[in-house]
């Protein structure tokens, strides 16, 4: 229910006088009246464009017209998104920097449902395995959204929304195929359960090929993915909506490690780890609205997941539960407010070299929160809110937030905005005990190097100021622009205790301790900006531009190095243009062509070709054919990272046929 | 060389595709049906106190069309009807709605809306996709670049509502559901 709540807080749209044309409408008779052609903004849009935050909203039509084939890949269209493929089963997926694989600053919900893995402190991507046909659309939202999302929407919120099955009635099968992508499949149906419900049912399944490696490094990165699911959708009275969704999914994989094999004797190798994830969720939401818009909602879900990747085995079942209320009190106060309860549980199957203390942990978290959108004149809006969460690890904690939005015509919009949001920490932060490398020393002994949690941990925290200008310049030309300045504080570091000598296990050996603490900082300025114009009715380009300037630096007291590096981890600035085409009645021709920024951290600047031909065939048939990266064979995206060895994009293309019944 | 190329390539392709009519703002034609829908229906008798009472078109919730409606129908008269157009909150004050527009922002109350209306002699029109089959009356769709229109008869009958058939004709009958 948290879904798209930024956006149905955004609505009031200034009633100021439209451009008026000569002709009058009025004289035109109906059948003429039914050819006029609209130019129009489309309701989405509408909302999104008194909104006091940075938003993006990747339409169906964007989904289907991208090529893409699975979510990171659609992502990539967002400007202020970093996407980096590091292999076939992971990514690296970041808003305003920080980007890493599990990146941790960011917060991706699927119908509320909240992706974030609370041990690996970030989404696995390939796990998300949404079937993209029924996406209806996906929200950005780069900058903090903590007041409203909670802890880990520091940088943005990734909000992606499914269509009600009352919209996917029918049949629906597609079969694709292609050289990293091998074969793809999709069979749904959907129909009316009884008077009033819908209902669809989906099987899906994926089949990738491994990637190029780098060097003597094996590639272990095939995939295979079964998922089934359901959703269905009841209107149990005119103002009592109830929807039950759920899904399956069993993937089997590998990445390629890094790492230490034994401490007795003392091995480091690289070598292929299998991922296997098998998990579920099933998720309840009820929603009443009243004659007077105002609406209260009551969501439910539990995931359970058991995930084996980078060599340890992780079981984890969530519970939780959100209320809602929305409200509109006189004719000035749009108010939301809510409570929320979640509680995760965690079994974690370590090893000697990588285990949890303790492995087994029950957390839970409550929250409420409060928004106000406050109508002070006709062209201007102020919202103010404020979550108060209190969390296992560190207490209550709490993101404020304030948006002002002046809005002097209905073609221009203009905003600025204040928060506050934290990282929350989590069960790796506080209980890690990881052997990461082994070390020779003279006369043939050698040290490890261990890494602990820290139990005496922070929150990290963002204080973040932004601005922003949407216009609609013309019928054809759109353009928004936002701008932003952040402040981190206590950002995690690694600092190095002092080493000492251990008899067992094994041989005699130096111990060269870590243990995480909160003593790095760091700032960052950036922009970003995008435009749709529609050159003609058959031919849209969008261009796009990210710049981010992120710099990080430590206290005086931490001795880690690596704090300074953190940065290097995102490009500072990337550009692309998409360009849609119809040609003819039925066919389209639809590209993308980026340039993403190089990575200090030692990958070169990369350029993308991305090219879809669609062809449609009546009603119910579509063939397309999509060719990814088509300018190079191969290249870097992401360096390798922590224990994950990095592989190169391929050049790629992948067929696919649509038939819906 | 191959850049310039394509650039040309592009360029001709956009010399052949920009042949095309003149548009105009969404609302702008809506509005220009909401006031046409005036001339093709009939209310049931009784429903003007006077022969020269306003039509009102109200419009619930948020407007998307600004002043775009009242300049419109300013002036204009069908029989000896002009038009009004207000604005309400919800439907609590409909009873003196002849046409009642529930635009794309209320759609999460839309079908509470049309419930509280049921049987009313308003002719409702709406911008959800199911809202014919959801209880309204006229439900406007975008096709393309095109405004289509789903009507369901039998609400409008059920109204005491009397649609003429041309206006019937350009559009897509469709059945309520429940």
């Amino acid at each position: 229910m948290r879904l798209s709540l930024v956006l149905s807080l955004c609505v009031p749209i200034p009633s100021s006088a439209q451009a008026s044309t000569s002709r009058d409408l009025t004289q035109l008779d109906l059948e003429d009246l039914m050819n006029v052609q609209v130019t129009s903004v489309s309701k989405r849009e509408q909302k999104v464009s008194t909104a006091g935050a940075a938003i993006y909203v990747i339409t169906q039509e964007d989904i289907r017209r991208s090529g893409a084939t699975n979510i990171p890949d659609l992502l990539r269209m967002v400007p202020g998104v970093n996407v980096a493929r590091v292999d076939h089963s992971d990514w690296a997926v970041s808003i305003r920097g920080f980007n890493a694989v599990y990146a941790n600053k960011v917060l991706v919900l699927v119908d509320g449902r909240s992706v974030y893995h609370p041990v690996f402190s970030g989404v696995l991507w390939y796990a998300l395995d949404v079937p993209l046909e029924n996406i209806e659309r996906i929200e950005v939202i780069r900058g903090p959204g903590g007041t409203v999302w909670g802890a880990n929407a520091m940088n943005g919120v990734i909000n992606i929304i499914t269509k009600s099955s009352k919209n996917t009635p029918g049949g629906l099968v597609t079969v694709g195929g292609g050289t990293a992508e091998q074969a793809e499949g999709l069979v749904q149906y959907g129909g009316k359960a009884g008077k009033s419900g819908s209902y669809r049912v989906f099987g899906k399944y994926s089949n990738l090929g491994t990637s190029d490696p780098v060097g003597f490094a094996p590639a272990a990165d095939s995939r295979h993915a079964n998922q089934g699911g359901f959703r269905s959708d009841w209107d149990l009275s005119p103002r009592d909506l109830v929807t039950v969704q759920g899904e399956y999914r069993r993937v089997e994989g590998g990445e390629t490690t890094t790492g230490v094999l034994s401490r007795t004797p003392p091995i480091m190798g690289t070598f292929a780890q299998p991922i296997k994830d098998n998990g579920g969720n099933i998720l309840g939401r009820w929603t009443r609205t009243f004659l007077n818009g105002s609406d209260i909602s009551l969501q439910a879900y539990f995931d359970k997941s058991d995930v084996a990747a980078i060599g340890v085995h992780d079981w984890a079942s969530i519970g939780n539960i959100d209320f809602q209320h929305h409200l509109r009190l006189g004719s000035r106060n749009d108010l939301v407010w809510g409570l929320g309860y979640r509680v995760a549980a965690n079994r974690f199957g370590g090893t000697s070299l990588f285990a949890l203390n303790p492995p087994e942990r029950t957390d839970s978290l409550y929250s409420t929160f409060v928004q106000d959108e406050i109508t002070l004149t006709k062209t201007l809006w102020l919202t103010l809110g404020v979550k108060l969460e209190h969390n296992a690890y560190t207490g209550y904690e709490n993101e404020p937030s304030a948006q002002l939005v002046w809005a002097p015509t209905n073609r221009h919009t203009v905003w600025i905005s204040a928060a506050k949001a934290i990282r929350q920490p989590s069960n790796i932060d506080t209980g890690l005990q990881a052997t990461s490398l082994i070390v020779a020393l003279p006369q043939g002994a050698f040290g490890l190097v261990r890494v602990f949690g820290n139990p005496n941990t922070k929150v990290e925290q963002l204080r973040d100021l932004e601005t922003g200008y949407r216009a609609q310049i013309n019928r054809r030309l759109s353009l928004d622009v936002a701008g932003f300045l952040s402040f981190y504080k206590h950002l995690q570091t690694t600092e190095p205790q002092t080493p000492f000598f251990a008899l067992s296990p094994g041989p005699p050996h130096l111990v060269i301790p870590f243990i995480f603490d909160y003593k790095a900082h760091a700032r960052s300025y950036g922009a970003e900006a995008f435009a749709n114009w529609n050159v003609t009715n058959r031919w849209r380009i969008s261009p796009g531009l990210t710049l981010l300037n992120l710099s990080a630096s430590r206290d005086p007291s931490s001795q880690d190095a690596t704090a300074q590096r953190l940065p290097g981890y995102s490009p500072k600035r990337s550009y692309q243009v998409r360009s849609f085409m119809n040609l003819g009645r039925h066919f389209e021709w639809d590209q993308t062509a980026g340039y993403t920024g190089r990575l200090a951290a030692g990958i070169p600047g990369y350029v993308r070709l991305d090219t879809r031909i669609g062809r449609r065939i009546g009603e119910s048939w579509e063939l397309s054919i999509a060719g990814q990266n088509l300018l190079t064979p191969r290249h870097a995206e992401f360096p390798n990272f922590q224990f994950i060895e990095h592989m190169l994009d391929q050049r790629s293309i992948f067929a696919r046929i649509t038939v819906r019944f | 060389m191959h850049f310039r190329l394509s650039l040309i390539l592009l360029a001709a392709g956009a010399l052949q595709l920009g042949a095309q009519g003149p548009a105009f703002d969404e609302y702008q034609v809506k509005a220009a049906f909401l006031y046409n829908f005036a001339k093709f229906v009939e209310w049931p008798p009784g429903t003007f106190a006077n022969a020269n009472d306003p039509i009102a078109i109200c419009i619930v919730g948020q407007n998307p069309f600004g002043s775009t409606l009242e300049d419109m129908v300013q002036g204009k008269t069908i029989g000896d009807h002009a038009f009004s157009v207000r604005r309400l909150p919800d439907t609590q004050q409909a009873s003196k709605c002849q046409i009642l527009f529930i635009g794309a922002a209320e759609s999460k109350r839309t079908r509470v809306l049309l419930e509280a209306l049921k049987g009313a002699a308003i002719l409702t029109v709406g911008e959800i996709d199911d809202f014919s089959a959801a209880g309204g009356i006229i439900g406007f769709r975008l096709e393309g670049t095109r405004v289509r229109l789903q009507i369901a008869l039998e609400t409008a009958e059920r109204a005491r509502l009397r649609i003429s058939s041309k206006l019937l004709g350009l559009a897509e009958i469709v059945k309520r559901q429940q």
